[in-house]
């Protein structure tokens, strides 16, 4: 069970060979083998979503994950939100100018349920919006601001779609 | 957040700058841009060369005697490089706690084998992994000798003691009860109730040499933490560095230093290889204390005509059995009303628990439960409006201490936040409104908390590029720090609030007290301000005397604005461009806000160090608090007792908001705290062991995002200058103070049902 297991992962587009326990979580071997730390743990047993990332393009948690599940699999954390030239993303930079946080610590995995939940097509009202974002627990109380912060960043979406068509 | 401007100016303290300045107006969090991009550095998250991983063992009895612990199965797991307990580890000084409580031993190791609590910390294992550290504390084999657990106040057996000196007494409530024709009598309930930051309690300890610790710790006091650990193993106060950077959430629980810290701290020395701690979520209710579970009775006695004539409370809170904790039932009770006749009592009841602590707003959070349910309960007995009842109530000073106040805009609070609600409408009588098979109720309740202050500390660094560093020891758990003191500090120096670095949450940075009472924006923008006005006159003196200065014999005095500095009327440079033409590399200035007059170091040391130099509501001539009054919509499905909060409007007095927005966040903040205490919070107890039995986050519920409606802040408060320096008041800890009943009084309204116990469930309901 403790035999160091080797896996691949990529992360952010970039590659990353590994070699760690089975029982080790995605959550544990990002913040403590790699020095990701921008994923959160904030309860360790899925109930709180401050660990939400995304593998192969759906929201996931890393804690209710083991490393070795995620073998061969796309990754993508708060790192590797913004654009390459630094650029936030729209929903990080909606988050900003919003104030959809307070001590930050939930706010990755806010950030990564919230670019989620408006591809998922559930941002369409504020109720939605709300339900959608129920698995990320905020003590600090920012939900009103996330929801305008996810409403944000899904107008502006909607709008380039448009453009775009 | 609308902002409601204050039809008269009270004074102006500062200068002209201030007020048209950016301090006062919103601006995006500084420390916004490295949260989003989760580049903020934890505690937990600091890189450090051959760490460990600690995991704390707890004890899984309530009360008892740990009689031997044999450690030879998880010594000989994996990866194990040390486990501690109370038969292996070394003695440490013990010192009085932050509650006055005396230590048991001046010597001891952090393990008690008395156990007096379920969850108290009984071992700790050092592994190189988390995964091979948890492992072996499983294999941790503890006999325990059981007795008897007093798990709650509610157990027979309860005894109370009486805490004297927060009785308070005027008047004869006896005698004015007596004669008063209409009275209220009735008792109200909390339970237990828990801070549940979403970052988890922990720590990296890292002793660089025998004597030299340095600690990344999630702290709301980095002095406080300094202090404690420099007297605990020895070391100088010098030797001790606590690195803090960011702090995700503390509400009162990252204060003082918890045993954990200490385990930590004591097994990086003796490995002499830097530790890391963190707590896990279960452990969070166990290994230090939340607000403790609350009882109070209140008599209010009126007239017919709705005038308060006396106030008769008594509040009895949770303690453990060993040490004392006081959850100051009768803070708010004395404040809110013109009550000519008033007594209050406290006790506190021993029971097997982790010694309770400082919760947002300690004390004035359930107080406000107490007296402003039986205030609407008079309002139902009366027949009058529960808004009209207290507008004839409204105390035109506090009569607690006799002092005025030194602002109290409650009267424009009710003026303000019954216009955007539309309060006017409400019917009387209960059970009045309804949408389909939903039963609609409007409750209103006040909140109030002190202006609370200690001196302050702070650096001010101008660079030889022109840009500007605040440096100080004070911490942003997400409070705004880092956001106002730049705003602060670019106003004073006329620079663009970009060109400020704030650097904050590290000891060597300067001293500061702790983040609490809602105290620490007030005393660092004063801090600042002051340390600013310093470096500008350095650098206004820089200008106009020194012999290379162009600006030389210019004028008679420069100013600041935008980056440049220059005469009233003529050539202006940039600050850059004056350094390097006078050669100086940077202007560097330290103030602190203590009182005047010499002193030792050591003395000095104590401000920030301890409660020493804090002064509590009461100061001088005036008695300064904020307030607010929150307006409440809920809706009651009739069939299954569920509640949901449809609507809520909060006006606020916290005298002059040094960014709006921020501060409507943390109001938002407190307000959503309160709803998730109306209607979901409540830790539960086994009566026959004392364990916690919904120890997480799926069984211990705190408000979601679909619990939260919108919600609308209005500012009516105004620069109290009385208060604080900058004309702040209170604002972190104030918009959950009276959140809680304004919804009971709401429910009440939705359904004619009285509900004193919170939370409020569907079973009250049905």
């Amino acid at each position: 069970m403790t035999d160091p297991t080797r896996i691949d992962l990529t992360i952010n587009g970039i590659s990353h060979t590994l070699h760690v326990e089975p029982r080790v979580t995605l959550l544990d071997a990002l913040r403590e083998n790699l020095g990701l730390t921008g994923t959160k743990k904030g309860c360790d047993h899925g109930q709180c979503g401050a660990c939400t990332i995304h593998v192969d393009g759906e929201r996931m948690l890393a804690c209710l994950m083991l490393a070795v599940q995620a073998d061969g699999r796309a990754i993508t954390t708060i790192e590797g939100l913004a654009a390459a030239d630094g650029t936030p993303h729209p929903v990080q930079q909606a988050f900003l100018e919003e104030d959809a946080f307070q001590c930050g610590y939930c706010t990755p995995g806010q950030i990564m349920s919230a670019v989620s939940c408006i591809a998922e097509g559930h941002a369409g009202s504020d109720d939605e919006i709300r339900e959608y974002m129920s698995g990320n627990l905020c003590r600090c109380g920012a939900y009103p601001h996330i929801v305008a912060a996810v409403r944000k960043a899904a107008e502006a979406e909607t709008d380039r779609a448009q453009e775009a068509a | 957040m609308t902002i409601i401007e204050p039809t008269t100016k009270r004074g102006d303290a500062s200068d002209g700058a201030m007020v048209r300045g950016t301090l006062g107006s919103i601006h995006v969090r500084a420390d916004g841009p490295a949260k989003i991009r989760g580049e903020a550095t934890y505690a937990l998250e600091h890189r450090i060369d051959g760490l460990l991983h600690c995991v704390l063992v707890q004890s899984t009895i309530g009360a008892g005697r740990v009689v031997s612990i044999d450690r030879s199965a998880t010594e000989a797991s994996p990866g194990v490089r040390l486990v501690l307990d109370a038969f292996n580890a070394a003695q440490v000084k013990w010192i009085p706690d932050y509650w006055g409580n005396a230590p048991a031993k001046d010597y001891d190791t952090p393990f008690p084998t008395e156990i007096t609590f379920n969850g108290q910390a009984i071992a700790a294992v050092v592994a190189d992994t988390p995964e091979q550290a948890r492992e072996a504390a499983a294999r941790l084999a503890v006999v325990y000798e059981e007795a008897p657990v007093r798990a709650t106040f509610d157990a027979e057996d309860t005894q109370t003691r009486p805490v004297d000196m927060m009785a308070k007494d005027w008047g004869d409530p006896d005698a004015a009860l007596a004669e008063a024709p209409v009275v209220v009598d009735a008792a109200y309930e909390t339970p237990r109730e828990y801070h549940m930051a979403l970052e988890p309690h922990g720590l990296i300890a890292h002793w660089e040499d025998d004597d030299r610790l340095t600690l990344y710790e999630s702290t709301q006091w980095i002095d406080g933490t300094a202090n404690w650990f420099a007297q605990q193993f020895e070391i100088p106060f010098e030797n001790i560095r606590v690195v803090s950077p960011y702090v995700g959430g503390g509400f009162g629980s990252k204060g003082f230093v918890l045993p954990h810290s200490i385990v930590a701290v004591m097994a990086a020395r003796q490995l002499r290889r830097p530790v890391k701690l963190a707590l896990q979520r279960s452990q969070h209710f166990t290994a230090f204390g939340a607000r403790p579970a609350t009882r109070q009775s209140l008599k209010i006695g009126a007239t017919e005509d709705g005038r308060i004539v006396a106030i008769d409370h008594q509040g009895t809170n949770e303690t453990a059995v060993d040490k004392a904790f006081v959850e100051q039932l009768g803070s708010v009770t004395a404040l809110l009303y013109a009550v000519p006749n008033f007594r209050s009592r406290q006790s506190i009841a021993p029971v097997h628990t982790v010694l309770p602590g400082a919760f947002r707003a300690p004390g004035k959070t359930p107080s406000a439960v107490g007296i402003e349910c039986a205030i609407d309960e008079l309002a139902g007995k009366l027949g009058i409006d529960p808004l009209e009842l207290r507008r004839r109530n409204e105390a035109d000073h506090d009569f607690d201490s006799g002092l005025p106040w030194s602002s109290r805009r409650l009267m424009a609070c009710y003026d303000t936040g019954a216009a955007a609600f539309g309060w006017s409408g409400r019917p009387l009588e209960p059970r009045s409104m309804r949408d389909g098979h939903q039963l609609i109720g409007w409750g209103m309740a006040v909140g109030t908390h002190p202006v609370i202050s200690s001196p302050g500390e702070a650096r001010v660094r101008i660079l030889s590029d022109g840009t500007v560093e605040v440096l100080s020891s004070a911490i942003d758990m997400g409070t705004g720090t880092y956001t106002i003191l730049a705003q602060t500090a670019a106003d004073v120096l006329g620079v663009p609030v970009e060109m400020v670095d704030v650097k904050l949450g590290d000891s060597t940075l300067g001293h500061a007290p702790v983040a609490g009472g809602s105290q620490l924006a007030n005393l660092m923008v004063g801090a600042v301000y002051k340390t600013a006005v310093a470096a500008r006159e350095e650098l206004i003196a820089l200008g106009l005397t020194d012999p290379n200065s162009p600006l030389r014999d210019q004028a008679n005095t420069l100013t600041l604005s935008e980056g440049r500095i220059g005469t009233p009327r003529g050539a202006t440079m940039s600050i850059a461009q004056l350094m390097a033409a006078t050669g100086r590399s940077e202007i560097d200035v330290t103030r602190d806000t203590l009182p005047d007059g010499e002193r030792p170091p050591e003395e000095r040391l104590k401000y920030f160090t301890s409660m020493a130099g804090m002064e509590g509501g009461v100061r001088g001539e005036v008695s300064r608090h904020s307030f607010c009054a929150h307006f409440v919509e809920v809706r009651v499905d009739e069939d299954f007792g569920t509640v949901r909060v449809s609507r809520v409007v909060t006006a606020v007095d916290a005298g002059r908001l040094y960014n709006p927005k921020l501060a409507d966040s943390q109001f938002k903040g407190g307000i959503i705290m309160g709803i998730g205490m109306a209607l979901l919070e409540e830790g539960v107890t086994d009566p026959r062991n004392g364990r916690m039995l919904n120890a997480n986050f799926a069984d211990y519920l705190v408000a979601t995002n679909a619990d939260v409606p919108e919600i609308d802040i209005h500012s009516v408060g105004e620069p109290d200058y009385d208060a604080t320096p900058l004309g702040g008041k209170a604002v972190g800890e104030l918009a959950i103070v009276g959140m809680a009943p304004a919804i009971a009084n709401a429910v009440y309204h939705a359904t004619g049902k009285r509900v004193r116990r919170l939370p409020i469930t569907m079973e009250n309901l049905l």
